[in-house]
């Protein structure tokens, strides 16, 4: 066999073998768990810190601007967040802005409380702190006190309380979501009567101290597509909202001049933006442990590295045949 | 139960989508076609009991909200899209909904895209107090900027000192862009993968936490 067939066979290698080799790396990584580091950058830190300054008389959106083709990148993200906000009391109203976005938002916050995951939340329905919103108590601390008082204890390995209608507000998805996010700026009630389980917005704490979005402190959109734009464009540019990116790595680099201009405070990209503020999240002692995107880092490496070494390899054949030479692109075509 | 019917269920998908890697089979194209299929009746669900049900139907029927009727029958001339004798009339809510998006996104837009963009590539490139790296990186900023226009400025034939070398460099720009581009694609896609691995590693088969 000559020099330039075994080229030629390297060039013209059957692809399927390479969707071998990364579906393998894909999965050793997550039984060995290297632990690679992950270092924080300034665009994830900005919004950690920022999150982190906000208080129980604050409020933040978390808008789902995507669908379950994205959820690996773009669901880590609205996690952390929502866990960071739990932790500080800041109250968290969640937007979807198409029918298939809803999805996300519900597996988002079942996952947050869900009391199989390391860290949860304990949820409290809307319908089931009725009798105290009936007193008149709305401050939060007064509102845990009281529920505590009918007896209602916190289980073990959960990290708090989670009120429905104080601490978050399932909104979910409203027609024409640009106008919607416009309408937002004069009224949330307006745009959004009822929750998506039937709870009238209007009798929600929450929605009694921010009423508006010029009441509201931060919106984080997690999209896999251009809809994280709107928010800028018709919250950031109308009164000021400031907006936070959290987008998938394809999106990445079309929105850092965003962050240039500071009309963006801040970006998550892609798995590796998840990672860093779960990072963040923990050595803060907010959350136990990092979660699903830090454990996915090890196996991105491991695929990086195969992709490299494919990358090489591919080059090392294309000019050791030389193909270069014929300008040919491969196998003599 | 029906988390479990669940979790067999995206795992018997996430394999068959999985399977066109090694070629084109019916179950693939049946995973294909049912992503279609259920994407449009969830939000035929999604859209009745978010919108339909709690702002028309209910307020009419039980608070006497007539007004909301003419919004209704404006959206219901959509329909008319499927009967063609009559489908002239859908021209009407699209030219409402057109209409005020293009009103009210334009000069918002103009502001979000254009007009920031604008502003910020205009800066000083050197004040006092600016660290060198600063300074370099506006002077790359706006080198880079003036050559990538270059390169698409057509009127001129790329040749010479300036459209020649400018052009050249300009292209050296673009590529930068599309290298980074690209290297955050294949992360992304590799990110897809890794939460589908997760997901029947730790879901389905129980191997990982």
């Amino acid at each position: 066999m000559s020099a330039v067939s075994i080229w030629e066979r390297m060039l013209n290698i059957d692809r399927r073998w390479i969707f071998l080799g990364i579906g393998i790396v894909s999965v050793v990584p997550f039984f060995l768990r290297f632990g690679l580091p992950v270092v924080t950058t300034d665009e994830v830190e900005s919004i950690y810190n920022y999150v982190d300054s906000l208080g129980s008389e604050d409020a933040i959106f978390v808008s789902f601007d995507f669908a379950p083709g994205t959820q690996a990148e773009n669901m880590p993200m609205a996690v952390a967040v929502i866990r960071h906000a739990f932790h500080n009391h800041v109250p968290v109203f969640m937007t979807a802005s198409f029918p298939i976005h809803q999805t996300m938002m519900i597996s988002a916050i079942d996952y947050v409380l869900n009391p199989q995951t390391e860290g949860f939340y304990q949820n409290v329905p809307f319908g089931e702190w009725e009798r105290i919103r009936e007193k008149g108590i709305t401050d939060r601390d007064e509102i845990v006190a009281a529920w505590e008082a009918e007896g209602n204890e916190l289980p073990d390995g959960a990290l708090g309380w989670a009120f429905e209608g104080r601490d978050y507000a399932l909104l979910g998805f409203a027609p024409v979501f640009n106008l919607v996010i416009l309408g937002m700026t004069n009224s949330i009630e307006t745009q959004y009567p009822q929750d998506i389980n039937g709870n009238p917005t209007g009798e929600m704490p929450m929605l009694h101290e921010h009423k508006s979005l010029r009441e509201v402190d931060m919106v984080l959109t997690c999209s896999g597509s251009g809809v994280c734009v709107w928010w800028v464009t018709f919250a950031r540019e109308k009164i000021g909202l400031p907006v936070a990116f959290g987008v998938t790595a394809v999106m990445a680099t079309d929105y850092y001049p965003y962050i240039q201009t500071g009309q963006v405070l801040g970006q998550m990209g892609g798995l590796r933006g998840a990672a860093e503020y779960e990072v963040m999240l923990e050595e803060n002692g907010i959350t136990p442990s990092t979660d699903k995107a830090f454990t996915g880092m090890d196996v991105q490496s491991a695929a990086h590295i195969l992709i490299i070494l494919f990358i090489i390899i591919g080059n090392i054949a294309y000019f050791a045949g030389g193909f270069h030479k014929k300008r040919l692109l491969k196998g003599g075509r | 139960m029906y988390d479990v019917i669940g979790i067999w269920a995206g795992a018997f998908f996430t394999l068959a989508i999985y399977s066109f890697l090694y070629k084109e089979n019916p179950i693939y194209r049946l995973a294909e076609h049912l992503v279609v299929g259920i994407s449009l009746g969830y939000g035929i669900a999604v859209t009745y009991s978010n919108v339909l049900k709690p702002r028309l139907i209910d307020p009419v029927n039980s608070g006497g909200h007539w007004i909301l009727v003419i919004p209704g029958l404006m959206g219901f001339l959509y329909i008319t899209r499927f009967f063609p004798r009559i489908s002239w009339l859908s021209r009407y809510p699209i030219a409402l909904l057109m209409g005020t998006s293009m009103g009210v996104a334009f000069p918002l837009t103009m502001k979000a895209a254009v007009l920031r963009q604008l502003e910020s590539a205009i800066i000083p490139l050197y004040r006092e107090g600016m660290s060198w790296d600063v300074v370099l990186g506006s002077v790359i900023m706006l080198l880079g900027t003036l050559a990538a226009l270059i390169y698409f400025f057509f009127s001129k034939p790329h040749k010479g000192p300036f459209f020649g070398f400018g052009s050249r460099i300009g292209i050296w720009v673009i590529m930068l862009g599309f290298g980074a581009t690209f290297g955050f694609t294949v992360m992304g896609r590799i990110s897809l993968l890794i939460g589908r691995v997760q997901f029947l590693l730790s879901d389905w088969l129980h191997l990982i936490k």
